[in-house]
């Protein structure tokens, strides 16, 4: 059976290898967001870390994919550029947790709240609609996208994969 | 290319310096917390770009502790002790003076004993810090997290991943007797408090 790719902090990939399983494993605050064309069987999923580049930090020399905003932009081009069609593509979400329950920390910290907010709106610009999540709250998530199957899973701590 | 490499060497041997230093006097808060003489041994240090972070951790889903704690004043940064949970049961048993084994689920007494563990660690390795650099710290109460290594780090890549590079992963052994546990310590000074633990180290 073929190792599943994982796609670590800041990267995206994209398959339509039928036996390929694409992974975002523990994401904390960061957003797993992925695409699927079911009738190409293509599929994408990104690993977005922060919602946008803040001040200073130039978009020219910046990693779209470490971006919420930026990292949808790209992936969707990288899935078209695929043969995806943008009416098909089915887009699911999980990640965006805060992980810091400790009161004075929680506030300052929410870049898991800030992540899904972008997404959100990212997606309505783009005029993608999201057909599940599973965000927020204070629990890490791990995502898997089978390529096969056009499905997605989340899995949190001490539990079972469950279908999102 | 020489150019390049000396300036970075130099930059690791500060920090590691640093590190064994910091390592050394946590041992010590360790120490006054359960009474008893725990060494530390093998203190290394890495600079380890953000992004790799979950490389230098066990698989992204194990189950960990993650004991985190923000400092401010002179400099700005965070430390954040990451302990597998098996180890964390240990670290207990050994805080307790019970058993390896007695200790098999974190309630909320073996969290807050990990979080005042975290608090006496964080707080001796900043002071020996502040000698070193000649700076004062205030580190924050400890916030104690148990979930995935990759979602606790998410905490440490995303608020520092527009500041800096690099950051700082320590790792020891405690050891209490013939028992020890690891730990690893990661320190992420702010890009400006990396500059001037730079600096002030190179002034000392």
């Amino acid at each position: 059976m073929k190792e599943p790719t994982s796609v670590g902090l800041g990267e995206y990939a994209i398959s339509r290898n039928p036996e390929d399983v694409l992974v975002a494993y523990g994401l904390g605050s960061c957003l797993g967001v992925s695409m699927i064309d079911p009738v190409n069987r293509i599929a994408g999923l990104l690993h977005a870390v922060l919602p946008e580049p803040s001040n200073g930090t130039t978009r020219l020399d910046a990693n779209p994919y470490k971006y919420v905003d930026s990292g949808i932009e790209a992936l969707l081009a990288g899935l078209i550029q695929e043969g995806a069609k943008p009416g098909r593509i089915v887009v699911r979400m999980a990640g965006g947790a805060n992980m810091l329950l400790a009161a004075d920390m929680t506030r300052s910290f929410d870049i898991g709240t800030r992540n899904i907010v972008t997404a959100r709106a990212t997606l309505q610009r783009l005029r993608l609609s999201l057909s599940a999540e599973a965000v927020g709250g204070h629990t890490g998530r791990t995502v898997r996208v089978y390529v096969a199957e056009n499905r997605v899973t989340v899995k949190v701590i001490g539990d079972k994969e469950q279908a999102l | 290319m020489g150019e390049r490499v000396q300036p970075e060497r130099d930059r690791m041997e500060v920090l590691k310096a640093i590190a064994q230093e910091g390592i050394q006097n946590a041992a010590k808060g360790f120490s006054s917390m359960v009474g008893r003489t725990i060494a530390v041994s093998d203190p290394v240090a890495h600079l380890v770009p953000l992004l790799s972070i979950p490389k230098y951790v066990s698989g992204p889903e194990d189950d960990t502790v993650g004991i985190y704690l923000r400092f401010d004043g002179d400099l700005l940064g965070q430390i954040i002790m990451i302990v597998p949970l098996q180890n964390a049961l240990e670290l207990v048993d050994l805080m307790m003076d019970v058993p390896a084994g007695t200790t098999q689920v974190l309630g909320s007494l073996e969290k807050s004993a990990l979080g005042e563990l975290g608090n006496m660690c964080g707080s001796f390795f900043l002071n020996a810090m502040a000698k070193i650099v000649k700076a004062s710290f205030r580190p924050s109460p400890p916030a104690i997290m148990v979930d995935m290594v990759g979602a606790i780090l998410d905490i440490v890549v995303a608020t520092s991943l527009d500041a800096g590079e690099d950051v700082l992963l320590m790792k020891a052994k405690f050891a209490d007797g013939p028992r020890s546990v690891e730990a690893d310590f990661w320190v992420i000074p702010d890009i400006h408090a990396l500059q001037a633990l730079m600096q002030k180290s190179s002034e000392s």
